[in-house]
């Protein structure tokens, strides 16, 4: 009987919130804004790491390097020049050139560094890099002609050497990238995050209208505060698993063509596509490479969801019951959101290192777990004793949540006036 | 139809006890008032009858068995804050309700269909509550109170909000329902009201009991101690009468007075007072207490023992 009343929460729950407009609204918008929020990363990632055409005024003060200095991709272009520094700078800062760069005498003893002038500094782009192995080259060429040293002894130093990334997993070897994997694991960490905020306030909100109204004593006089909590929780959770599964049919629908409308538009840098490696991966990586993840990833994926869903709603349902206002609920939620913000915060490093000790714990720890356990699942073969662990840690942590925020609801909703502070919710705790 | 019994009731909140000791019945067939000051102790003990909190110590039955899910399901509950959701549709919400109590689909709908006839809401079915004006939501959660058709219903001031004539066909349905034989519990503020509803009164003043049984016994016991007058012209003779500690002033308006007499006074003493100063008196009663007079004095004589005791 008591699971029945359950169910009849859940069930009113979720059919009020589906039929209603921002559901609806949110149903269909979230994958266009998420597809369009992620083309646009993708698209300012890949303008980034490609170097787009420059000329560069160049003033070579040894005399001798000018010549070698060189862009083997003919991208750059150096323009040799006698000018003095002002004469540059206004050319710079007209626009004419894209920068200038100086070769002092002492550079190719070591003693001097080169200097480029241009209005973007620095940067982080692959373009300073480029730049600096063309200087390198010019220099290490003039060093061993000074030593007399043939230049094809500089070409054999020189000649590259390229090496595959090879992923070893049980199921043999994969070779790709696995910039693509994080990139999908990425934006599944993401989605959690959002998913389990968003689903997690509207339980949160629930609760704390219900009590506003008023209605929640006359609904306690039929079902136990736990099965009000339990009810509210797993309704909006099946809504919310509804609309992620809406979400990612049309994902996976969307994906197959996204690579084709990602031609289409095209990338800033205008129509010659270049072919380098990096911008195919990044292709590669946002349209062609989610059909390889194995089904169990996605299993994995919801089940995380859930997990960390089930957890925060909890929580967050324990601390609406104890508020009469969102805006109360703030300084009694930040407690409970430092974990979440902090697994979206070491989100980059998991993507980097998903096998790091740091990645690990994250993963353990079950209020951190959903976002970084997801994102190595999809990166790396994550062994099996850590994924089950994991899970059960949270939901083990699950089930203390629940008793904890159903000790504290069953006082909450009933209390009205001032705002408990965090100690007084403690002591509500041990009331029987 | 069963006997709703608290027996030897207590609850605390930390340190504070809201209700000490308590011990009272409700009888199927009858109406118990149960009234008190605010704070007296209540919600408290109607929230441990409706299983919402568990007593300390004691025990609350119903037919004979602890108060549980079960016993909820055979009652009715309508609080003093109460609300509805609202963005539900009116017939939802109380279909929301009757499936909380354990209702079928169809029995509840041909119920709701009922009661919101009765009470001439049927349009009102796929309005939404805050479409509703207050007096028509107070009348939809006293539908939800009895959709499910409970042998025990407590209701806390179900009147609050409903003008003359919806409150006469809400007064109606209750004494119906008694008729029927179910328990009824009526907590109010409203004397009037509770004087022309309850057959049994319990007083709860500061958690505890200070007058309870059956209304006609209550007001016999204090006998005929109040003088019910309608007079026409200067009312100083009131004024007069209080100061020399000869009554205490009930209610009390331009040209009528209700005077409980204390000590010796006797009815006669307070015509001749009044003679002497009123143009004419259109009526001189000597009645029983009204049910605020009972609970004026009780409530005032046991705050004053305890603050006598205190000091």
């Amino acid at each position: 009987m008591s699971r029945n009343k359950i169910f009849v929460v859940a069930k009113n729950e979720f059919t009020k919130r589906v039929k209603t407009r921002w559901f609806v609204f949110t149903t269909l918008l979230g994958p266009i804004v998420m597809v369009g929020f992620f083309t646009v990363m993708g698209l300012v990632t890949a303008s980034s790491l490609e170097t787009t055409e420059k000329i560069i005024s160049l003033r070579d003060e040894t005399s001798r390097l000018g010549a070698a200095v060189v862009d083997p991709s003919g991208k750059i272009t150096f323009k040799p020049t006698d000018a003095n520094d002002d004469d540059l700078k206004t050319l710079v800062l007209n626009g004419d050139v894209s920068g200038y760069l100086v070769l002092p005498n002492g550079l190719i003893e070591g003693t001097e560094s080169a200097r480029y002038y241009s209005t973007e500094g620095g940067g982080i782009s692959n373009f300073s890099g480029d730049l600096r192995s063309i200087i390198r080259d010019a220099v290490r060429l003039t060093r061993l002609e000074d030593q007399a040293v043939s230049r094809d002894v500089f070409d054999i130093i020189n000649a590259s050497v390229s090496l595959d990334s090879i992923q070893l997993s049980d199921e043999g070897e994969e070779q790709g990238s696995t910039a693509a994997y994080a990139i999908v694991g990425g934006i599944m960490g993401f989605l959690i995050y959002i998913t389990m905020l968003v689903y997690g306030s509207v339980v949160m909100q629930g609760v704390i209208e219900e009590k506003t109204s008023r209605v929640v004593e006359i609904i306690i006089s039929s079902v136990k505060p736990f099965q009000l909590l339990m009810g509210k929780v797993l309704g909006i959770g099946a809504m919310g698993l509804v609309q992620m599964s809406f979400w990612a049919v049309l994902i996976a629908a969307g994906t197959t063509f996204s690579g084709t409308i990602i031609g289409m538009i095209g990338p800033p840098s205008g129509s010659n596509l270049p072919d380098s490696a990096s911008q195919a991966e990044i292709l590669d990586a946002i349209g062609f490479t989610i059909p390889d993840l194995g089904p169990e990833v996605f299993i994995w994926f919801v089940l995380f969801f859930l997990g960390g869903y089930l957890l925060y709603a909890t929580l967050f349902a324990g601390i609406g019951s104890s508020v009469e206002q969102q805006q109360d609920a703030q300084s009694l939620m930040i407690p409970v959101m430092m974990p979440i913000i902090v697994s979206i915060m070491f989100l980059q490093a998991v993507l980097e290192a998903p096998n790091s000790t740091l990645s690990v714990a994250l993963s353990l720890f079950p209020f951190t777990a959903p976002i970084p356990m997801v994102v190595r699942i999809a990166m790396i073969d994550v062994p099996f004793w850590q994924i089950a662990l994991s899970f059960s840690l949270l939901i083990g942590t699950f089930i203390g949540a629940v008793w904890v925020s159903s000790r504290i609801y069953r006082i909450g909703i009933l209390s009205y006036g001032k705002k408990p502070s965090l100690k007084e919710l403690i002591r509500w705790l041990k009331y029987a | 139809m069963s006997i709703l019994k608290i027996q030897g009731v207590t609850k605390r909140y930390g340190k504070f006890v809201a209700v000490n000791n308590i011990t009272f019945e409700a009888q199927p067939g009858r109406i118990l008032g149960l009234l008190g000051p605010n704070g007296a102790g209540k919600t408290t003990s109607i929230r441990m009858i409706a299983f919402i909190t568990i007593p300390d110590d004691g025990v609350v039955t119903y037919g004979g068995e602890m108060v549980s899910e079960k016993s909820q399901e055979r009652m009715g509950y309508l609080p003093e804050e109460r609300g509805l959701y609202k963005k539900m549709k009116v017939g939802e919400q109380l279909m929301y309700f009757a499936e909380l109590k354990g209702m079928g689909k169809a029995e509840a709908r041909e119920r709701i269909r009922y009661w919101l006839d009765r009470f001439g809401a049927l349009e009102w079915v796929n309005k939404k509550t805050n479409e509703l004006s207050k007096g028509m939501q107070q009348k939809i959660q006293f539908i939800a109170t009895i959709l499910h058709n409970p042998s025990l219903l407590i209701l806390d001031e179900p009147f609050g909000g409903l003008d003359p004539i919806n409150a006469e066909l809400l007064q109606t349905v209750i004494m119906e329902l008694k008729d029927e034989g179910r328990t009824i519990v009526f907590a109010s503020h409203r004397m009037e009201q509770v004087e022309e509803l309850c057959d049994d009164i319990c007083l709860i003043s500061k958690g505890e009991i200070i007058v309870k049984g059956a209304l006609s016994d209550i007001k016999r016991q204090f006998g005929k101690n109040t003088v019910m007058m309608d007079f026409d012209g200067s009312d100083a003779f009131l004024d007069e009468l209080e100061s020399t500690g000869a009554v205490r002033l009930g209610s009390r308006s331009t040209r009528h007075a209700e005077l409980n007499l204390l000590g010796l006074t006797t009815p006669k003493h307070i015509l001749e007072v009044a003679l002497s100063h009123v143009t004419n008196i259109t009526r001189f009663e000597l009645v029983e207490p009204p049910m605020r007079e009972i609970f004026v004095t009780a409530v005032s004589k046991q705050q004053g023992q305890q603050a006598s005791k205190t000091v």
